[in-house]
């Protein structure tokens, strides 16, 4: 009896995975999916997200990992905080960036070298989350992949340099597009970094200086207003 | 979408590194002893060149008999230096993106991390150390102000201190 209770559940278990990892089907044509992305996300306003940062290199056994926090909202604002192993702050908006770190339990906002370059990896990163990705084709070349409980877009740098540094990143949500799962940068070498997000909250109304360039409001009043205090 | 910039940061390096360098100086503290023998001991790192910052992520394997293997990341994660320096002071650039050059990770990256790793090895030594987690390296020509923020006792990889692995990507 016992036996025959272990291989139900087996063949369960083997039905669920199975399930869940059925082979992605490129799609032929991803410009609907695109167009829907694009308008589902039309009405986001603002988004709250948790992260996980997992940096595999091959020469390592394991991920070196990092935490913190994305938030985007309005009028194209983002904030990328790092919380572990160390503390950080990028912000930007339409006009300027801004970063800080944190030194012996107080703010220094850097000197930025070059701040262009960060504006613009942000500035991507909001229309990727945005699902703005036709704006974004001038750089990438984009296509789709689904299945049952994945939809997966592939950006792929159309510039030669870039892609010698970034070969391809993956944005993963479920196909209903209301969430964003995971970020993934692939290296050409093999290499890769995953960003997984969790606990995402969608148009919250983010306090006064969440995205103030001079002196941020310390995330834990950020998440304590959106109620995401840990 | 980088190009730019990193011609005008090889240009700020190179004015910086164009510059006579200063009197060495020997670092008089024992910062090897802040580590485990064998560990992965994770950085966090601002380059201030000419003023202008940079932040920089450095993983260090360490190992009392095989050497030390640096790998330099920027912030969103792409690997910008690998070095590794063996027991004899041996040193191969396995990578070096730009801005960095392998002359200048041979010479500054590997020099600093021999510096604060390594006691003694190192005799052109600027070294600062505020706290047993902070140092600053200051050279003519860049500021380097270092934290650890993480660090992991135990035996790494034999791979990490063989320099056929992972090199020339």
């Amino acid at each position: 009896m016992i036996k025959i209770v272990a291989m139900v559940w087996l063949m369960f278990a083997v039905a669920v995975f199975a399930a869940d990892d059925d082979a992605l089907q490129p799609v032929a044509n991803p410009k609907p999916i695109l167009l829907d992305l694009q308008f589902k996300m039309s009405s986001l306003k603002s988004v709250y997200l948790d992260f996980t940062q997992e940096r595999r290199l091959k020469l390592f056994a394991e991920p070196l990992k990092s935490e913190g926090v994305m938030l985007i909202g309005e009028p194209d604002q983002i904030r990328w905080e790092t919380t572990a192993p160390f503390q950080s702050i990028l912000l930007a908006n339409h006009k300027s960036v801004a970063q800080f770190e944190e030194n012996d339990g107080k703010w220094e906002k850097l000197k930025l070298g070059f701040p262009q370059m960060l504006k613009r990896v942000m500035d991507q990163m909001v229309l990727m989350n945005q699902g703005k990705l036709d704006a974004l084709t001038a750089d990438f070349t984009i296509t789709v992949a689904t299945n049952r409980s994945l939809a997966v877009l592939t950006l792929v740098p159309k510039d030669e340099n870039v892609r010698s540094m970034l070969a391809a990143l993956e944005i993963r949500m479920p196909p209903d597009f209301s969430a964003t799962r995971e970020v993934v940068m692939h290296e050409p070498g093999g290499d890769f970094t995953r960003i997984i997000f969790t606990r995402e909250r969608r148009n919250v109304v983010f306090p006064a200086n969440t995205f103030d360039q001079i002196k941020p409001l310390e995330i834990a009043a950020v998440r304590a207003a959106v109620g995401d205090a840990p | 979408m980088h190009r730019n910039f990193f011609i005008l940061l090889l240009a700020l390096l190179a004015a910086g590194c164009a510059t006579p360098q200063p009197p060495p100086e020997t670092n008089s503290f024992r910062t090897a002893q802040l580590f485990p023998a064998e560990a992965l001991v994770t950085q966090r790192g601002v380059l201030t060149v000419h003023g202008r910052q940079f932040t920089l992520n450095g993983y260090v394997a360490k190992s009392e008999t095989r050497g030390l293997r640096l790998i330099v990341t920027e912030t969103f994660g792409g690997v910008l230096a690998d070095v590794l320096v063996k027991p004899g002071g041996e040193t191969f650039v396995l990578k070096a993106s730009p801005p960095f050059r392998p002359a200048w990770v041979k010479n500054y990256i590997a020099a600093d991390l021999k510096c604060i790793f390594e006691d003694g090895a190192e005799t052109d030594c600027p070294l600062q150390m505020l706290s047993d987690t902070h140092f600053v390296i200051e050279r003519r020509g860049y500021k380097l102000d270092l934290r650890t923020v993480e660090m992991q006792a135990g035996l790494q990889p034999a791979a990490m201190f063989d320099e056929t692995h992972g090199g020339k990507r």
